[in-house]
């Protein structure tokens, strides 16, 4: 029984749902960012109806091909629908029009050949964050649950797996070896191909590159220890991962912004409001101060400094 | 604060551990033995490949003849083509079978460059540089396929 508890308690503990209703604002509204910026060719892609190479996931639920009016409406019910989800308002209805209508339009997005995985940890954090249901208050929510507690936990595994499963997967591709990819020319194979990063002036050290594929290896091998983590611990990881990700952006011009969004799933996001609240209190209570430190009409004859 | 814990039901608890436990399943299963057409459950499959130390690596341009007799590069991206480079590159062995297709990219750049003359005739080509023992080699141009456009 007791097993069984603890089994519950470490994919369902009880957080904050004002964690959750930040986190909602935060990812929403990320959405919208991303289908401007990274996500941002279903449209004209789909004047294309030659290239389209439908996924499993369209071909199973029989999903139409692309259109210029289909993807126009998806993108009008995405803006619309994070407005709304991204405020906290009726979280399961907008939420899961937006998981559906965000994951077909990634889909879109991947059904001309080029399939990318940074959005892995996004699209999760879009279905699990409607089953919370409503947060009463919201962002300023007293309440702790499990509910919220299963979303954030879902989010963060998909976080880690992201940096996991790849490691997997170069093992895998390298005929289930450990060391084929680390010891590859994939590096400077990204770098050539890419060659507006700082990565160019790497090219001539091709130790410098195995060493550095090594790391990154190693790193996300581990990455699962992530998941047990706290405190301080916690905070070295998410730094380290932050580290990584500007130092990818600036060697290869690879982002991946919609997981690093996510790590903010580990994040203590309730305290944002009671900090927010002290940070205007205090200044209400300095600025309070200095109105009665200006100069007061006084009986004498002589001004004085009421505050001094 | 946050002393207030809201009820959970054992069905509630049941059903959100049996989905990760599935989701977790579908993840490995993906990236153990899948291909990208599982998306989201597939492989992770960005840079996962082992380029070997005397791989060719390659970057797929199209070049574009215009009306005045000048090349120039299309740039394969979205904001300038219509179409970003992964995806032509995915569809290479259907362009070269039928260089018409590459009105994905001719369509897409003319209608981005409304003030340009006019497109003649396209060309798929690569730019491939060899590597030698892990390190920068020679370079060469090779063209892949060609396609008039229709006057």
């Amino acid at each position: 029984m007791r097993t069984l508890r603890s089994v519950a308690s470490w994919f369902a503990p009880v957080r904050p749902e004002s964690r959750v209703a930040i986190l909602r604002t935060v990812l929403y509204l990320f959405v919208i960012i991303d289908i401007h910026l990274f996500v941002r060719d279903p449209i004209p892609l789909s004047r294309h109806p030659e290239l389209y190479k439908p996924l499993l996931i369209e071909r199973l639920f029989h999903l139409p091909p692309p259109s210029v009016p289909s993807t126009m409406a998806l993108y009008l019910i995405l803006m619309v629908g994070c407005l709304v989800a991204a405020a906290n308002v009726l979280p399961r209805l907008a939420g899961g029009v937006v998981a559906a209508a965000f994951t077909w339009w990634t889909a879109i997005g991947m059904s001309y050949g080029k399939v990318d995985h940074d959005h892995l940890a996004l699209v999760v954090a879009l279905w699990v964050l409607p089953t919370v249901g409503v947060i009463a208050d919201r962002w300023r929510s007293v309440e702790r649950s499990a509910q919220a507690g299963w979303a954030l936990k879902c989010i963060q595994i998909s976080v880690i797996f992201t940096y996991f499963l790849s490691a997997l997967t170069k093992i895998r591709s390298g005929g289930w070896s450990v060391t084929s990819w680390p010891e590859s020319s994939i590096l400077m194979w990204a770098i050539v191909r890419r060659p507006h990063g700082l990565g160019q002036f790497l090219l001539p050290y091709p130790e410098l590159l195995h060493l550095m594929q090594w790391f990154s290896f190693t790193a996300e091998l581990t990455a699962v220890v992530v998941l047990w983590l706290r405190g301080r611990a916690l905070l070295a990881a998410a730094v380290f991962w932050m580290g990584f990700h500007v130092f990818t952006m600036a060697i290869l011009y690879i982002h991946f912004a919609p997981t690093a969004i996510c790590w903010l799933a580990f994040a203590p996001l309730e305290r944002l409001g009671p900090w927010l609240r002290r940070v205007k209190a205090r200044r209400r209570e300095r600025a309070g101060r200095r109105s009665t430190r200006h100069p007061v009409p006084v009986l004498r004859d002589q001004a004085v400094d009421s505050g001094g | 604060m946050g002393q207030r814990v809201r009820g959970i039901s054992r069905v509630s608890y049941g059903w959100r551990i049996a989905a990760t436990v599935l989701g977790v399943g579908l993840l490995l299963n993906g990236s153990l033995r899948m291909s990208d057409d599982l998306w989201p459950f597939g492989p992770m499959s960005q840079y996962a490949f082992s380029p070997a130390k005397d791989e060719t690596i390659v970057i797929t341009r199209v070049e574009g003849l215009l009306a005045n007799g000048r090349r120039i590069d299309l740039p394969l991206r979205v904001e300038s083509a219509g179409i970003s480079r992964a995806e032509i590159e995915a569809r290479i062995p259907q362009i070269t079978a039928d260089p018409s297709l590459l009105r994905s990219v001719t369509d897409g750049w003319t209608s981005r460059h409304p003030a340009e003359l006019a497109l003649l005739r396209v060309w798929l080509v690569q730019d491939q540089t060899r590597l030698v023992d892990g390190r920068v080699g020679p370079k060469r141009l090779v063209e892949l396929a060609t396609w008039e456009l229709p006057s």
